[in-house]
């Protein structure tokens, strides 16, 4: 993979209860991490266009609270909130992340913005506890093993719908 | 941390399935099911396990949905039933469309900022310039 690949690289080793993401960008680590921190620009980004993001707010200090809901084109809202431990920019940042559908699980997010050549190697680290670690993990034995022709796949489905 | 639904599938039904895949095992059970229905002997001969265990993975596979067992003629055979596993990989796949599209937008953003921060720059050094020109006019 060259470094201007901006392929999003989604990694889940198996038996963690880790989910790895890499993404180069073009622009230096000062950028990429106040556009990933700063709510005012968080909003401009996170999610699909299909989401409105009716909530973004983010107390940039360390114990600090980031909140963030998204509403769907039918009502439905998702939240998420969670905790800055660790806010050491244009490096690193880390905090709790926490689905509002799913409360009771609190996984820890460590960003890294690595620069290299020509911008920045985004590195986000989510380490989940139980359910959301199965999940996970899983998904990483689909991406990687089972479900690594999706073309088959799809044929085998086409096939069942027709039996 | 999917926000994007979870179509078809109740919760229960995808912990069962996910439950079910998070052993090499079954994995392997359903990659080789994957190129066509087996027997059962065929199913367990690559394994280093006894034919019972084998058949208790069979199980978690068949109640998690993602195999069927049926007979033909004196043969038991297993295969592979690919909707759940679609329904599945959708729900992976939604994960993975979130950020893409999320990232995608944080580059437009990364972009508009970058030319945004080269106009200031080059306006403080225009300025650094003016303030130069005067200071050296003053002397």
């Amino acid at each position: 993979m060259s470094m201007t690949d901006t392929e999003t690289e989604i990694i889940t080793p198996p038996g963690e209860p880790v989910i790895h993401t890499r993404r180069f960008f073009k622009a230096p680590p000062e950028l990429v991490y106040r556009a990933m921190t700063d709510p005012e620009y968080v909003r401009r980004w996170f999610g699909p266009r299909s989401l409105e993001i009716t909530v973004c707010e983010a107390d940039l200090r360390v114990g600090g609270r980031w909140h963030i809901v998204h509403r769907a084109p039918d009502g439905t809202e998702f939240g998420f909130h969670g905790d800055f431990l660790e806010l050491d920019p244009p490096r690193k940042r880390v905090g709790t992340f926490i689905y509002e559908g799913a409360p009771d699980h609190v996984a820890t997010e460590t960003m890294v913005c690595e620069p290299v050549e020509g911008g920045t190697m985004l590195v986000a680290t989510m380490v989940h506890d139980s359910v959301e670690a199965r999940d996970m993990h899983v998904a990483s034995g689909m991406e990687q093993g089972i479900l690594d022709s999706y073309s088959r796949l799809d044929e085998l489905v086409a096939e069942a719908q027709a039996t | 941390m999917s926000p994007l639904a979870t179509p078809d599938l109740t919760e229960r039904e995808l912990d069962q399935a996910f439950g079910a895949l998070s052993d090499p095992t079954r994995r392997a059970i359903l990659a080789r099911l994957a190129e066509g229905e087996a027997g059962v002997l065929e199913v367990a001969a690559p394994f280093p396990m006894s034919q019972p265990a084998v058949t208790k993975h069979l199980n978690v596979l068949e109640d998690a949905g993602l195999i069927s067992r049926h007979r033909r003629a004196r043969q038991r055979l297993c295969r592979l039933e690919p909707v759940r596993l679609k329904q599945l990989s959708d729900w992976v796949g939604s994960y993975r469309e979130f950020w893409e599209e999320s990232f995608e937008r944080l580059d437009e953003l990364l972009e508009d900022l970058q030319s945004a921060h080269e106009i200031d720059q080059s306006k403080k050094q225009k300025q650094k310039q003016k303030q130069n020109k005067t200071k050296g006019e003053a002397r």
